[in-house]
Parts: C-alpha cells; sequence; structure tokens
C-alpha cells in the first residue's frame, strides 16, 4: 500500500546547464521537459565554488555550504600532510535530507559523491566516485537482484579514450540498467522521496559538448539522443505520479565549450610560489619555500606553518602572500584575453566548523578557461581530447507542484533545494 | 635511541603502492569526472587529471586516496624491526609449512608476531620414506610440533592439511587467512629425485608446475594485492660456459647484444636460463608462469633464486627438540654440505662429484630466514616480478670439502677425509662462475651473518650427539648417489681418494682465511 502522504521526485541531470534545457525544450528534442517548464517554476541556478559534481551534490542533498559539510573538491588533503584522498560519503559532515528525522523512506539511485553507501530508512546506490557494487548498495540483499540487470555504477571513462563509438555503447548500457533499478524499485518500494541522477550527461559533456554545437557533427545525433531517452524517462515519471506529488528536477552545474586549459600549479612554479624538493614534479614533495599551492581545480592553500609538514608562511606573511596572488590572477591573460573572472577568499564562500580545512582562494574562470591545479604540466596552457567543461553560474532548477513559483527563489543556489523541498513538504 | 634518530630503514620511503594491504580499487579521471578500472599504472598518481584511488584494508577510516602519499615511515601499519618496517601482526601463508625451510620460516616469523598460517600435505616426509631415508635430526608430528610452538613459544599457527592441488580447498583457506604475503616453498626439491624415472620427473613437474600455476590464477580471483614470494634456484641459470655473469633474473639496464654490426639494449630482458635437470626446468617453467601472471593480472612476486641452503639453527628452532627442521642427507634431499657433515660425523669419506670444481652460491638457513623476512617487509608494486639472487657467497664443491673437514678436524678432532666419485650428472665440472647478488645487501639492507665455518660448527656440535649420529649410521648407505642422469643403474665409482697429507696441506693455504666476515674471529673464539 502506498501512504497517502504526497511525495516528492527528484531528477538530477548532471552538468545539464540551463542554457541547454531550454533550447532543447524549446527545439523538440525533450517535450517532456518542455511541459514541465510551463507548468512548474524554472530557473538558472548557481553552482557551488568550486563547480565540481562532487561539492555541488553534497550541498544540494545537504543544504549546506562546504564550510559545514566539509566537501571542498574531489581530493583534498589529510590533515598535516601533502597526501591527497578522495573524499566520499564518509567525509560528508552535514546529513543528508534523507537522514533528518522526519523524512520518511526514500530511494536515492546514483547521487554522486554518497560512497560507501550506509544504512538509512530506504534503499541507496552510490554514484560516482564508487568502485564497489556491494559497498555501493544499501542494502546489500539488493545487490544479486541489481547484478542480474546489469547494473553499472558509472560509464567507465578511459573508454571514450580508446573509442568514443565503445563509449557511447558504454554509456548507453549504463542508462539502460540504471532504468531497470529505477522502475524496480518505483515499485518494489514504498518511498516518500524518490531520486535519481543521470551522470551519463556530464560525462557525454565532457567529450562532447563540440558535437552538440556543432550539428555537422558526425555525434551530434547521438548527443540528442541520449538526452531525448532521458526526456522520454522524465516524462514516464512524471505520468506516474499523482497531482499532489511534487517534481524537482536539476543539474548539479552547467557546462561550456572548452577553449583552453589553464594550468595554475604551473603559474604558480613559475611565479616562484611552489618549490618542490629535487627534481620532484610531486606535490607531496613540497618544500618549506612553498608559499601557496592549488589542488584541482583552482583551490589555492597557501602554505602555512603548523598547518602544513613543511609550512614556510607565517601568519604575519600570510595577507601579502595573498596579495601577490590576487595580483597575479587578476592580471592573467591569454591571447588577449582575461583568464580569471572572480578570486574568492575563503571567508566569502565558506562558513561554518570544517573552514580550516577550506583553500585559502578559489579561482572562477571567464567562460572557455577550464582551470586545472596539474602540477606536471610543461607549459602555462594547452588543449586535449575534451571539448566540454563545467560552468558555474548556470546549473538549472525546475519545480513543479505546491506553490512552486511562489516557492523557489528567482536566483537559486544548489544550497538551496533542501529549503524548496522543506517547503513542498509543507505545502503538501 | 629514539625511532628518529635511527639509520633510515631500507624500506622507510616505499608507500602504500607496495602495500599489501591496499586494494586498489580502481582510478578516476578528474576531468571527464569519470572512474575506470582499467589497469594501474604507477604513473597515472602523479598526473593531475588521472589519479589512483585505493583503499585500505586495514584503515578503512582513510576511505579513498592516493597510494603513493604515505610511506611505510609514516603509517602506524608498519612497524620497526631488525628487518624493515613490517606490517604489525602481518599475515603470512606458507605452503609447505612441514618442510626443511617452511618450519623453520613458521617459527622464524611467528617470533617476530606474524600471523602464521600455513598448508602441507607431508609429501616431503613421503618421499623421504619411500627412498627409505629419515631426516636424521628427528622432527615430530605436526600436531606435537604445533602444540610446541605455541607452548615454548607462544605462537599460534594456523595450519591445514592440504596438497597445493587442491585448489578449491586451498582458496577457501587463502580466502579465510586473507595473507598480505604468500611464501611458497610447496615444491619438490630434488634434482636427483627428478632423474629417477619417468614417474618420479612427472611428479615433480606436476607438483611443482601445476601447483604453481594453479596457485597464481587463486591469488588472482581472491587476492590481487598479496605478495608472493616463490622460491626460485640458481640452479635456473645452470652454469654458462660462456662466462657470462648470472644476473638477477633480468639483464640490467646498461647489457647490450652486439650483433651483426648492429646492438640491442638487453635491459630488462629474462636472462637465458640453462636448467640441469628436470627438477630445475620445473623451476624455469615456474618462472615463466609467474612472470606472466605478473603482467596479465598485475600480481606481484619475488622470484626467490635460492643458493644450495645449509645448516640446522635458528634461535627458534634450536630452542627445544621438538621445534628443530628436518635435516635429509641422502642422495635425493640432502643438500651437499648437510651431506659432508653427516659423513664426516660418522667418519665416511666426503664425497664430490667429478673434479669438484663445480661452484655454487650458499647461504646458511639462519641468512635465509632473514632474506625472506626483508623480501616480506618489501612488497614489489603491482605488477611487478622481481628476481633476487638469495645467497651469501659462492665456492668450488671441493672447497667446501675441505672447509667441513678443516671444521671437523680442528674443533671435533675427526679425521676427516674426502674422495671424488664419477660424477652421475650431465654438468660441467669446471666452468667459470660470476653470480651477482647485489640486490639483496643494496636495496634490502641484507648482510650475511652466519660465515659457512660457523654453521658448519653448530651441525657438527647438534649431529655428534649420539641419537642423531645414530641416526646418520642407519642411513648412511643412502648418501651415496645411485641415480645417474643418463638412466644407468649403477653404483658410482672413486675415483681419487685424498689423502690425510694432501689435506693438511690445502688446508693450509690462504684459500681458507675467510677474511669477508668481520666477525669471524669472534665467532670461533665464542666456540
Amino acid at each position: 500500500m502506498r501512504s497517502k502522504q504526497s511525495r516528492i521526485v527528484i531528477i538530477g541531470l548532471d552538468g545539464m546547464p540551463h542554457g541547454l534545457i531550454k533550447d532543447l525544450a524549446e527545439n523538440g528534442t525533450m517535450p517532456n521537459m518542455k511541459a514541465l517548464i510551463e507548468e512548474g517554476a524554472f530557473r538558472q541556478m548557481a553552482s557551488s565554488i568550486p563547480e565540481i559534481s562532487s561539492v555541488a551534490w553534497s550541498s544540494i542533498i545537504t543544504g549546506k555550504n562546504p564550510g559545514e559539510h566539509g566537501i571542498y573538491g574531489f581530493t583534498d588533503l589529510m590533515p598535516g600532510t601533502y597526501s591527497r584522498f578522495f573524499p566520499n560519503f564518509n567525509s560528508l559532515k552535514a546529513s543528508p535530507f534523507w537522514a533528518r528525522e522526519g523524512s520518511g523512506r526514500s530511494v536515492i539511485i546514483n547521487v554522486p559523491a554518497t560512497y560507501p553507501a550506509r544504512e538509512m530508512n530506504g534503499v541507496l546506490i552510490s554514484g560516482f566516485v564508487a568502485l564497489n557494487l556491494q559497498k555501493a548498495t544499501y542494502p546489500s540483499s539488493l545487490v544479486p537482484e541489481l547484478e542480474r540487470m546489469g547494473y553499472r555504477l558509472d560509464v567507465d571513462s578511459q573508454k571514450a579514450h580508446k573509442s568514443i563509438d565503445l563509449f557511447l555503447k558504454d554509456l548507453d548500457e549504463t542508462l539502460q540498467a540504471r532504468l531497470s533499478a529505477y522502475r524496480y524499485l518505483w515499485d518494489k518500494e514504498d518511498w516518500q522521496t524518490f531520486m535519481l541522477v543521470f551522470t551519463g550527461t556530464d560525462r557525454l559533456a565532457h567529450f562532447l559538448w563540440e558535437a552538440y554545437e556543432d550539428e555537422s557533427h558526425k555525434y551530434h545525433s547521438a548527443f540528442l539522443d541520449h538526452l531525448q531517452q532521458i526526456d522520454k524517462v522524465i516524462g514516464e515519471i512524471a505520468s506516474r505520479i499523482d497531482d499532489s506529488d511534487s517534481m524537482i528536477l536539476l543539474s548539479d552545474h552547467g557546462f561550456e565549450r572548452l577553449e583552453q586549459d589553464v594550468y595554475v600549479n604551473f603559474l604558480l612554479k613559475q611565479k616562484g610560489f611552489i618549490k618542490l624538493q629535487g627534481n620532484s614534479r610531486n606535490l607531496k614533495d613540497i618544500d618549506q619555500e612553498t608559499r601557496a599551492f592549488a589542488l584541482d581545480p583552482a583551490r589555492i592553500y597557501i602554505n602555512m606553518e603548523g598547518k602544513y609538514p613543511h609550512g614556510g608562511v607565517s601568519p604575519e606573511q600570510r595577507e601579502s602572500v595573498i596579495a601577490e596572488l590576487n595580483e597575479i590572477f587578476a592580471d592573467l591573460q591569454i591571447d588577449g584575453k582575461s583568464v580569471i573572472k572572480h578570486i574568492y577568499r575563503k571567508e566569502e564562500l565558506f562558513q561554518g566548523p570544517f573552514v580550516e580545512q577550506a583553500p585559502d582562494l578559489v579561482l572562477v574562470a571567464n567562460k572557455g578557461f577550464n582551470l586545472k591545479a596539474n602540477i606536471k604540466a610543461k607549459q602555462p596552457y594547452g588543449k586535449d581530447l575534451f571539448t566540454g567543461k563545467h560552468s558555474q553560474p548556470d546549473a538549472f532548477l525546475l519545480v513543479k507542484g505546491g506553490e512552486a513559483r511562489e516557492d523557489v527563489p528567482d536566483n537559486p543556489r544548489v544550497s538551496d533545494v533542501v529549503g524548496i523541498m522543506n517547503q513542498l513538504a509543507k505545502g503538501g | 635511541m629514539s625511532q628518529k634518530d635511527a639509520p633510515k630503514l631500507h624500506n622507510a620511503d616505499l608507500t602504500c603502492w607496495n602495500c599489501p594491504a591496499i586494494d586498489l580499487a580502481g582510478k578516476v579521471d578528474f576531468r571527464a569526472c569519470g572512474q575506470s578500472t582499467e589497469a594501474f599504472r604507477k604513473e597515472l598518481s602523479d598526473d593531475s587529471d588521472i589519479q589512483i584511488m585505493a583503499e585500505c584494508k586495514r584503515r578503512p577510516e582513510l576511505g579513498l586516496f592516493d597510494p603513493t602519499g604515505i610511506t611505510y615511515e609514516q603509517c602506524p601499519e608498519w612497524v620497526s624491526t631488525p628487518y624493515g618496517y613490517m606490517l604489525k601482526d602481518m599475515r603470512v601463508m606458507i605452503l609447505g609449512i612441514d618442510g626443511y625451510l617452511g618450519w623453520t620460516l613458521a617459527l622464524w616469523l611467528g617470533s617476530l608476531g606474524c600471523k602464521v598460517s600455513g598448508i602441507d600435505n607431508y609429501n616431503r616426509r613421503d618421499q623421504v620414506m619411500e627412498r627409505g631415508a629419515h631426516t636424521i635430526v628427528p622432527i615430530a608430528k605436526m600436531t606435537e610440533r604445533l602444540h610446541a610452538a605455541k607452548e615454548l613459544l607462544g605462537i599460534d599457527i594456523n595450519f591445514r592439511r592440504i596438497d597445493i592441488a587442491d585448489r578449491a580447498r586451498l582458496r577457501e583457506f587463502i580466502e579465510e587467512a586473507k595473507p598480505e604475503a604468500i611464501v611458497h616453498y610447496a615444491e619438490i626439491p630434488s634434482a636427483p629425485y627428478s632423474m629417477i624415472d619417468a614417474e618420479h620427473a612427472i611428479e615433480v613437474q606436476r607438483n611443482n608446475t601445476l601447483g604453481t600455476l594453479g596457485l597464481l590464477f587463486m591469488m588472482r580471483d581472491t587476492v590481487p594485492e598479496t605478495s608472493l614470494l616463490k622460491l626460485g634456484t640458481m640452479g635456473e641459470y645452470g652454469a654458462p660456459l660462456t662466462g657470462r655473469p648470472l644476473f638477477e633474473g633480468m639483464f640490467p639496464a646498461d647489457a647490450v647484444l652486439h650483433w651483426d654490426n648492429r646492438e640491442w639494449s638487453m635491459g630488462g630482458e629474462l636472462t637465458p636460463r640453462n636448467p640441469v635437470s628436470f627438477y630445475h626446468v620445473s623451476k624455469v617453467q615456474d618462472t615463466y608462469n609467474v612472470y606472466e601472471a605478473c603482467k596479465y593480472w598485475w600480481l606481484r612476486s619475488f622470484d626467490v633464486m635460492q643458493g644450495v641452503i645449509y645448516g640446522v639453527h635458528t634461535p627458534q628452532v634450536a630452542d627445544d627438540p621438538r621445534l628443530r627442521t628436518r635435516l635429509d642427507i641422502d642422495e635425493w634431499f640432502g643438500t651437499v654440505v648437510n651431506r659432508f657433515v653427516a659423513q664426516a660425523v660418522v667418519g665416511i669419506p666426503l664425497t664430490i662429484y667429478g673434479a669438484g670444481e663445480q661452484k655454487r652460491g650458499f647461504i646458511a638457513l639462519e641468512d635465509a630466514m632473514e632474506c625472506i623476512t626483508r623480501l616480506i617487509c618489501s612488497p614489489p608494486e603491482p605488477g611487478q616480478y622481481a628476481v633476487v639472487n638469495q645467497m651469501s657467497g659462492y665456492y668450488s664443491v671441493r672447497k667446501l670439502a675441505e672447509i667441513v673437514a678443516k671444521v671437523g678436524r680442528e674443533h671435533f678432532g675427526l679425521p676427516v677425509k674426502i674422495q671424488r666419485l664419477e660424477n652421475p650428472r650431465v654438468e660441467a665440472e669446471k666452468h667459470p662462475f660470476e653470480p651477482i647478488y647485489k640486490k639483496l645487501p643494496d636495496e634490502f639492507g641484507f648482510e650475511p651473518k652466519v660465515p659457512p665455518e660457523e654453521e658448519i660448527y653448530r651441525m657438527f656440535e647438534l649431529l655428534m650427539r649420539p641419537e642423531i649420529s645414530e641416526r646418520i649410521e642407519q642411513k648412511k648407505h643412502l648418501i651415496l648417489p645411485k641415480t645417474w642422469w643418463s638412466g644407468e643403474k649403477r653404483r658410482v665409482e672413486t675415483i681419487e681418494a685424498l689423502t690425510e697429507e694432501t689435506l693438511k696441506e690445502r688446508l693450509r693455504s690462504d684459500e681458507y682465511q675467510f677474511a669477508e666476515h668481520p666477525e669471524r674471529e669472534k665467532i670461533l673464539k665464542s666456540h
């Protein structure tokens, strides 16, 4: 028996920008999306800073900023060392909405940064980065069923480096298996909240953004096919919910054409901020003379004494190091174009109990420039296989149900989603 | 001296990349926000876009992390021992744990705090009995051995009677014990045994080659991060008449092949093998199987090319008669020094085959235990097939006989004679010999501690005990070789008996000054 209480369905399309969704809805590629846009509140949403999936999704599911949830990027440093680790669900310091009192039973499928799965009221299948299905699934009794349906945690990104056709095949098979899992759990579970994230959209955009923009591109129709399939699922889900239920569709960040990769650590080395021991090209061999270094994509850390094993910057020197960095990055130009749009200080972006581990500065780039830490780069900028990059200001949010048009702010941020859900729940 | 002031241990800078407690979970391509479980290369971890992710089986709280970031010196799971950093309570499985080396190693590692497990099918006991021989140092039954290890040394050994060929049961045991290192001694270690007849040759090759091959598949499927220490033998290289040095498995980086006015770098290629019996062929076949498995499945292995082993002593086996390891002296399972000492004890001439100028690498039991321990402490990288030549020195067989004669004569008053016999083997009796054995000292901090005279002295002490010399007497007829490589069925004849006078003359010469061991004088005085 279904409960009579109104329910919420959340559908995530990783990396899909507001502009693309709008265009594809209008040109008929995504008719179901179009219908929902007409009924609901459709907004451009600001991603997290940095605009990285693990950071943004952690904010989406907790309603908190990184200073409160503790996730600042795909990589971070183990405290007191220069050793990298990959923060995961165990590192998330704030509770996701499904773990809060009164949240009811939830089905959560493929939300990035929720690995390893842990006990909850409902079902969770972790999203990227998630490497082992057993550890990615709660309850584990579900694993044999997922294996039977050929469930895949993620597309194997290395396939794209071998062959785009192989990658597209993998992308499609992963999507189909994900749909099998959603259909199975939709019927089997008595849920209050159902959240399903499609992450293939982000992979597709990384490798084939160019194909989306160029109608004559060999893979243009393959790009659109994938989104059409997802649109069908959106229609299917919309038709399966009651009028009293709500729907939220959203992305974690936007996307845009990648014009140029820019290597932040190369620049820091060139300007004498980074000094590595011997001939090392590895950040773990940082020397005492290092004043600042970056982690992906462009999180800059001041090498403070007392904080790091070879920290050489005293508290009195910190401001002058920041001032120097500001000057360098504010002036940075490539082919006459200014690279950096904004340099944020940690206190502008992050508040909460975990700000100590926050980067001191975060750079956000102007359109087309893709910032990478890359300590091994041999030149300040470059370009390779990838044709798309994340963009910060233009994720999307679409809410249908309740008093959506009143409840949704005009300029929402990823950390507003939990508040909107709460409003919808009250309204229901 | 605090740990910080102590000299740096040889494996201090190794990282989780080499650690068997790692679970190489996959890699992540950050730019494409993608993950992959395709094969791992260490260089990837230095790339800022693609990184290898690992999980620690011992410290799951670390989550997913870069396996090249934490060194053994920094990790609390690796603790300092005299042999390098070693995983705390390291789980080591010994295949062939009832054997001469297996049992000795079990007690050695147990006393270092390792969690030792092991299997044996008692092949060695059965085969020695089949030949009508026995171990001259009496050994207890396995159940008594295990009980004594627990009672006397506080060592718990998790033992199962399993044949390496019983893959289902061995796999189950590996899954249960989750070894972080597997020391593979479960092979039939005898050239003459493999040359008796077709049945024996086939049995040696079946047990050794197929047993190892099955193990490799098992490791792939159950414990791919575990390091395999596989016992090879210096005999795999043979004694090439070209005089080419016997490198450690592979040609060094600067080796070059010249031919036809062209040249090629040989660095990293396996050196030619030149096995000298069907047993040695089985070891060479193992080499290729292990090499390929490392390449295909990212297993990691040391192929330990052990010199001729001898001796009876480690502190643990010498602790109590119930803890002793076996000592064989028959023509099939007795190694040359062990045989010589037994011959000297019961007053029969030491027997040298042919000219006696065959040169071999040798290592004493205790030194061999130390080497293996150091290798356990320093696992190879994923996918790495590494080879070490494990020996502490090399001598001609004639010279070794003369060392035994000297110790027997000078310290125990035994009138030792030496005789030269027809050589039943097909081998060069005079050949150049230049083994390279630098890795263990240079990379793993090994220094030989046991000079031949010292171990031979300890052997005389033990073997001259009446209950043991009696056991030698009973089986002394099995020392002289009867197994001809040619297949002939006859006893070997004596070619020459060295007289007392000749021997005395030789033993006075400079050749017998063992200057290479700094502690020599002290050790001899202490006796």
